[in-house]
């Protein structure tokens, strides 16, 4: 019961302690409460440790008002402890002496604070002598510490905390009972103890007696006399010594006799008055004339600032030379002057000079350049632009080459269409689409011979063999094989040559004599060979026995086919648009290889048995001994028109109908090694000199152009192609130009077949020249491009498709138009539209399938539906072109039901139908 | 001299002195004269012919054409003295000459198809070829007294091989060449001259060439001539061989009978081969000397006897027409494929360069002739219609001939003073009365 009397009184007192701390020092309250709690569980802890400990976490200010509270209190209980310890034996455990002791205890951690020192207990002398160590030190040992005289201060029984709570709580004065640490006792606090407490804890006085207003005595003041030596000061420190005596008596003498003076001459002011008037210096001239100053100019002012003196402001003439300068050499900025009325004014104001025009540029290139950060030094390459260019050699060192117009070859009444050479140079043959052939006299112009065939002459070529002067014309649906020896002897033996023997029937030879026959042309002494469409091309062997023909592939093929009943593989047709026919044998075979694509044009290699086939967009190459193909060049071109093969054999021109021209090196890839774009138009015709290192090309645009193209022979050396020179002198026709250029093959000449009607001869070159054919389908708004013959273009409305080609369009003559499907889609061909003024189709014989009017267009129009719609309109099947192929005849405008089918008509296109009779 | 005066003040005067290797009516007194200095050849030809004039009734005005140092004035005299860099303070020779220009143009004479050749050294007659394959004997202008049928194709080039043999009483001999691959020898009398002309077939038919015959020419003696041909070759040919078929055929020809079987052929003595193209034209100035052109651009000259070739002259440009003459008859004048007409002198050594270049024309030569007296002058006939007469002192043709229409095909001097010349309007020109000296 005591013990825990005690721990309360324990409680209490550190809950007074706590109190009294807190308001002192709220901000740290937290802190406090938990520092104060460790000790209270602990419990063994003594509260004068904690409030030391604690007084060490507070602020100086709190220090500072502890320090002066303790002293007071202090001196209280020094005055009581003192009168204790009269009263009370030393060493008694009675409470005065104990109270005294705790509290002095106290003060003197209230007073000593954060330092704890040791020093302050002068006033009474504590019992146990072993100093600030701490109590646990001795936790173990029987003794407490030393008293004065050095005997061991025994520890005294003591009662377990819990004995001295109850005892405490048992006792009424318990709550004052405080234990004494050092002295292990415990000490009874009297009444007037408590008090004073309370009074300190209120913060008012401690008692009576104690004078808040004590004057203070300041004991370590620095004047303080500190009287080492009371002796008054020796005499000889106030008395001159002897050498100083002496150095005076030496002054006085100096000044007595003057050397010193003391007083200094005034010094001449050093600045003169330099803006000052002149006037005042009139006296420096007075030789009697008076003197007149210079005019001051004006000094500098503010204006001068913003108005720059003249000889810094440039005039025009190096303004203008500025610009001559590079970008980054002149001058960022050159200053003006206002110019009112054409006189140059000085700025009145800073207020009227302008603003900087170009700050706002520079500081956003500013801007941009810190943002975009071009850190990298900006070098400005010196190069002449000339010597960018590719060196060329100069034309002058290639010449020959054609230049001027020399010669005309007039007698075509009609476009030539088409000149080959004889291979000696003295003979050149047209052909023109008033349907003549014509032999000329290069050297004079003199037309030697004219043969009618009556059909619009595609094209001409001489044999290449000097011995059997046999010219190859395709005109029309025919290649005919003319006679063109001048002299008896050779006509003889040629038309020999061109005899066929009747037995030789025609249907011998299976499927393709039913495409070609060889018939006896007694018209025109010599071999008429029908084919079953229109031949773009013949072009001989080098040998002159063999010679190819080209039909352009289209949909009349393709129905004649179908006519025959014959299977219709859209690839038989293909691969019987080129033909390759022997003269000796007079036998026609295809060429065995599928082609890929429409054929154009075809070429025998010059010296190798090598065969060149032109495809609208490729150039295929093939073997013709081991049957294989070779090299496929890949023009790149939407449609090519003619090719050329170097005499060399290795290289290869084409021309497209862009009016490019791509060089081909065989040797290199089959890409172009060189695309020329010269031409506005399509080309027409290209062409290589046999001996000289030139080549040709003409177009539609009335120009042919010369190049210098120099193969070779060291391999390791591409070809260099030079342009020379462009030919003018034919004007253009209809829309076209230039239809055929071929150089003479031994000079340096080029002969060009014009489409209009004058042909002439450069210095050398010879050009025909031909009127030209009418653009076709010009209503048919998607249809354009060449309409000169061949492909036109494909048209697909939304799901349909709708491809279109005219292989012929002559306004004068038989027209044959012909439409072409797409080969994929050809079995789904549906419907047949004819578009014309008069009766359309008259024959459709099985064996030629001229679709032939004489005065009207004549436009077959295929219409292919996908696969859904030819489900819709079954009716339109390709039964029905046959159909109509036989026995059409013109309906009218518009559009007409089919009889057994409804037919619509694909938008944009005007179709006429033929009715079925 | 009084002259001075008629002069006006601003112009410096000239003084002249006039001389002339003329006969003497016209020669002029040989004084000074003070000139204005911008006279031109009109104004000292007006001078001449008023000092002239003034010595004799009647006078004709006379062009003429005058010579400073050896070149003829083709500039106002000022200028002249000025590009040649003669002193104008020392008195001036002037030597003048007759004007060269045709004086009169004759009517044409009709063929029916372009003429092709033209030989017009006899000035008895002159010989046409002609695209008609027939070749024609003209005694005038429009006066055609034989025609020459034989031939299949175009006759391409004539010649006249001998005059008139008075001894021998054969007549003249001609030769023609064809694009039918043959030459064709032919005898007539052309002193005969009937209303009509009269058709004559060939007494001799060379065959050899197996292309078109280009060019043909005849040696001075008549005994020979040769050929150039599409074949690339040049032959010689025997003339003499066979007089008793030459007579054959002349007395068929007077019984009218027309019958081929009489013809005789001959063969090509040699042949001469060196031109890679078409032998364009051949000539034959001297005995043992023949000059070919071709359109591989070369001319060559080739030894008649051995056949060998003794010069090879690389012109660049497709020769069509040579002719020899000139200074000591060595020039050699050629045309071809361009408008210039060239002239080498062959005596030059180490240079192929041309010594002129005349270039008037606008197309291509297609004739070119020497006189065959002067050492200057020269024809050239063009494609562009054109004739033109040259000094080789002046770089300016002295005379242009516009008689043709179109093309020039062939041209030639006749009778010194005469030009003929035909061409593709199918019309033999006769420009005459040209004093070349």
């Amino acid at each position: 019961k005591k013990r825990f009397q005690r721990l309360h009184l324990l409680a209490a007192w550190i809950e007074l302690q706590e109190a009294f701390l807190s308001a002192l020092v709220s901000d740290n309250g937290d802190v406090m409460e938990e520092e104060i709690r460790g000790p209270v569980e602990t419990g063994g802890s003594t509260s004068t440790f904690n409030t030391a400990w604690i007084s060490r976490k507070g602020s100086f200010k709190i220090d500072r008002t502890l320090r002066e509270l303790g002293s007071g209190l202090s001196d209280i209980l020094g005055d009581e402890g003192v009168a204790n310890t009269s009263d009370g034996d030393g060493s008694s455990n009675d409470g005065g002496g104990d109270l005294s002791e705790g509290d002095q205890s106290e003060s003197e951690e209230f007073a000593q604070g954060v330092e704890e020192s040791d020093s302050s207990e002068d006033e009474v002398a504590p019992r146990n002598t072993i100093g600030d160590v701490p109590f646990e030190w001795y936790k173990d040992e029987e003794h407490i510490g030393y008293n004065i005289s050095g005997k061991k201060l025994k520890k005294k029984e003591r009662q377990d905390k819990l004995d001295s709570f109850l005892a405490s709580a048992d006792d009424p004065n318990g709550w004052r009972k405080v234990m004494d640490e050092p002295n292990d006792e415990v000490v009874q606090l009297t009444k007037q103890e408590v008090k004073m407490i309370c009074k300190v804890l209120k913060g008012k006085a401690p008692h009576k007696d104690f004078d808040p207003y004590s004057p203070y005595i300041d004991w370590f003041k620095m004047d303080a006399k500190h009287p080492l030596s009371s002796a008054p000061e020796p005499k000889r420190r106030f008395v001159l010594s002897k050498w100083e005596n002496e150095k005076v008596v030496k002054l006085v003498r100096a000044i007595r006799k003057g050397l010193i003076k003391f007083d200094k001459p005034k010094e001449k002011p050093g600045v003169y008055d330099l803006w000052g008037d002149d006037s005042s210096s009139m006296e420096k001239a007075g030789h009697g004339l008076a003197y007149i100053p210079a005019p001051k100019p004006k000094l500098p002012g503010h204006e001068e600032s913003y108005n720059p003196s003249l000889e810094y402001i440039p005039t025009q003439e190096e303004i203008n030379s500025y610009q001559l300068l590079f970008e980054e050499d002149r001058p960022k900025f050159i200053p003006k002057q206002v110019v009112i009325h054409l006189h140059l004014l000085r700025f009145t104001s800073l207020r009227s000079v302008p603003a900087y025009e170009n700050y706002v540029i520079e500081s956003f290139e500013r801007c941009l350049d810190l943002y975009m950060c071009p850190r990298a030094r900006k070098k400005r390459i010196n190069i002449d632009p000339e010597s960018l260019k590719p060196k060329l050699p100069s034309r002058k060192d290639l010449k020959p080459y054609p230049t001027i117009c020399y010669l005309e070859y007039r007698g075509h009444t009609g476009p030539v269409m088409s000149i080959s050479t004889e291979s000696s140079g003295q003979w050149i043959a047209s052909g023109s689409s008033d349907g003549t052939v014509r032999i000329w006299e290069v050297e004079t112009g003199r037309c030697l011979r004219v043969w009618e065939l009556g059909e619009p002459v595609r094209h001409v070529s001489w044999n290449p063999s000097s011995d059997i002067p046999i010219l190859a014309v395709s005109a029309g649906l025919d290649v005919f094989l003319l006679n063109a020896g001048l002299e008896d002897e050779e006509r003889k033996m040629i038309n020999k040559l061109l005899h066929i023997e009747t037995s030789m029937a025609p249907d011998d030879t299976g499927k393709i004599s039913s495409i070609v026959s060889w018939d006896q042309d007694d018209n025109h002494e010599g071999i008429r060979l029908k084919h079953f469409k229109t031949v773009s091309s013949v072009e001989w062997h080098r040998k002159g026995d063999y010679f190819s023909t080209v039909m352009p592939s289209d949909i009349l093929s393709l129905c004649i086919m179908w006519l025959a009943e014959e299977p219709s593989d859209s690839n038989e047709c293909f691969l019987r648009a080129i033909l390759i026919h022997q003269l000796s044998k007079k036998s026609t075979q295809r060429i065995p290889f599928k082609l890929h694509g429409l054929p154009v044009s075809s070429a025998f290699h010059p010296t190798r048995s090598v065969f060149f086939v032109s495809t609208k967009k490729n150039v295929r190459v093939y073997d013709l001994l081991k049957q294989k193909l070779i090299k496929k060049l890949e023009t790149g071109a939407r449609e090519v028109s003619s090719i050329a093969i170097h005499p060399g054999g290795d290289n290869v021109i084409v021309g497209t109908r862009e009016g490019k021209m791509c060089w081909f090196d065989m040797d290199l890839s089959s890409q172009p090694y060189r695309i020329l774009k010269c031409h506005s138009k399509d080309i027409n015709s290209v062409a290589f000199h046999r001996s000289y290192p030139l080549f040709a090309s003409c177009s539609d645009d009335s120009t042919a152009y010369i190049f210098h193209g120099m193969v070779y022979s060291d391999l390791n050396q591409n070809p260099l192609v030079v342009p020379l020179e462009i030919l003018r002198g034919h004007a253009s026709a209809n829309g076209r130009g230039v239809m055929d250029c071929k150089f003479h093959p031994r000079q340096p000449w080029l002969f060009i077949a014009g489409a209009d009607s004058v042909q002439s001869d450069s210095d050398r070159s010879v050009m025909k020249t031909i009127s030209a054919l009418g653009r076709f389908c010009k209503d048919d708004r998607k249809i354009s491009g060449g309409c000169g013959g061949g492909f036109t273009d494909v048209y697909s409305p939304g799901n349909h498709w709708l491809a279109i080609s005219c292989s012929e369009v002559f306004l004068s003559s038989p027209i044959v138009v012909v439409e072409k499907i797409h080969p994929i889609e050809i079995s789904e061909a549906v419907s047949v539209a004819a578009r014309g003024s008069a009766r359309v189709i008259e024959a459709a014989e099985a064996d030629r399938a001229a679709i032939v009017h004489r005065r009207a267009i004549v436009c077959l129009t295929l219409l292919i539906y996908n696969r859904k719609a030819r489900r819709g309109c079954g009716a339109f099947r390709v039964s029905l072109i046959r159909r109509l192929l036989r026995v059409g005849s013109y309906a009218g405008d518009g559009i007409a039901s089919f009889g057994d089918g409804n037919w619509v008509p694909l938008d944009g296109i005007r179709v006429s139908i033929l009715s079925v009779s | 001299m009084d002259t001075d005066e008629d002069v006006e003040g601003n112009t410096r005067l000239v003084y002249v002195r006039f001389v002339t290797k003329l006969d003497d009516p016209f020669k002029v007194p040989d004084t000074q004269l003070g000139l204005p200095s911008n006279i031109t050849r009109l104004g000292l030809s007006t001078v001449v012919n008023n000092v002239l004039q003034s010595g004799r009734d009647n006078w004709r005005h006379e062009p003429f054409d005058f010579l400073i140092n050896g070149e003829l004035v083709r500039m106002s005299l000022e200028e002249f003295l000025l590009a040649k860099g003669i002193s104008a303070e020392k008195v001036l020779e002037i030597e003048y000459i007759k004007a060269v220009a045709p004086r009169k143009q004759e009517e044409p004479s009709f063929h029916d198809d372009w003429v092709s050749a033209v030989d017009g050294s006899n000035p008895g007659f002159i010989l046409t070829g002609c695209y008609d394959a027939l070749g024609r004997v003209w005694k005038a202008a429009g006066l055609c007294t034989h025609i020459l049928e034989g031939h299949s194709d175009a006759v391409t080039s004539v010649s006249i091989v001998k005059p008139k043999d008075v001894e021998n009483d054969t007549g003249a001999l001609v030769a023609t060449a064809s694009k039918d691959k043959t030459l064709r020898l032919w005898m007539f009398d052309a002193e005969e001259s009937r209303g009509d002309p009269s058709k004559i077939r060939a007494y001799k038919t060379l065959r050899g060439h197996n292309a078109s015959v280009q060019s043909i020419a005849a040696q001075p003696s008549g005994d020979m001539v040769c050929s150039g041909s599409w074949d690339c070759r040049i032959n010689l040919w025997q003339t003499k061989e066979s007089d008793a078929g030459a007579s054959v055929s002349i007395k068929k020809r007077k019984k009218g009978s027309h019958d081929g079987e009489s013809q005789s052929e001959g063969e090509a003595v040699s042949t001469l081969v060196g031109h890679t193209q078409c032998v364009s034209s051949v000539v034959w100035p001297q005995h043992g000397t023949i000059y070919s052109a071709s359109w591989d651009h070369s001319i060559r000259r080739w030894d008649a006897e051995t056949g060998n070739e003794s010069l090879n002259t690389f012109c660049g440009k497709v020769i069509n027409c040579i002719d020899i003459g000139g200074e000591s008859s060595v020039l050699i004048a050629a045309g071809g494929s361009d408008p210039i007409l060239r002239i080498w002198d062959p005596r030059k050594p180490g240079t192929s360069a041309p010594i002129f270049q005349l270039s008037s024309h606008a197309s291509w030569i297609s004739a070119c002739k020497w006189h065959k007296e002067s050492w200057f002058h020269l024809l050239s006939a063009s494609y562009d219609g054109k004739i033109m007469l040259w000094d080789l002192r002046t770089a300016w043709p002295l005379a242009v001939i516009d008689s043709h229409k179109d093309k020039v095909l062939c041209a030639d001097w006749w009778k010194g003073d005469s030009v003929i010349s035909g061409g593709v309007d199918s019309k033999l020109c006769i420009s005459s009365e040209i004093s070349v000296k």
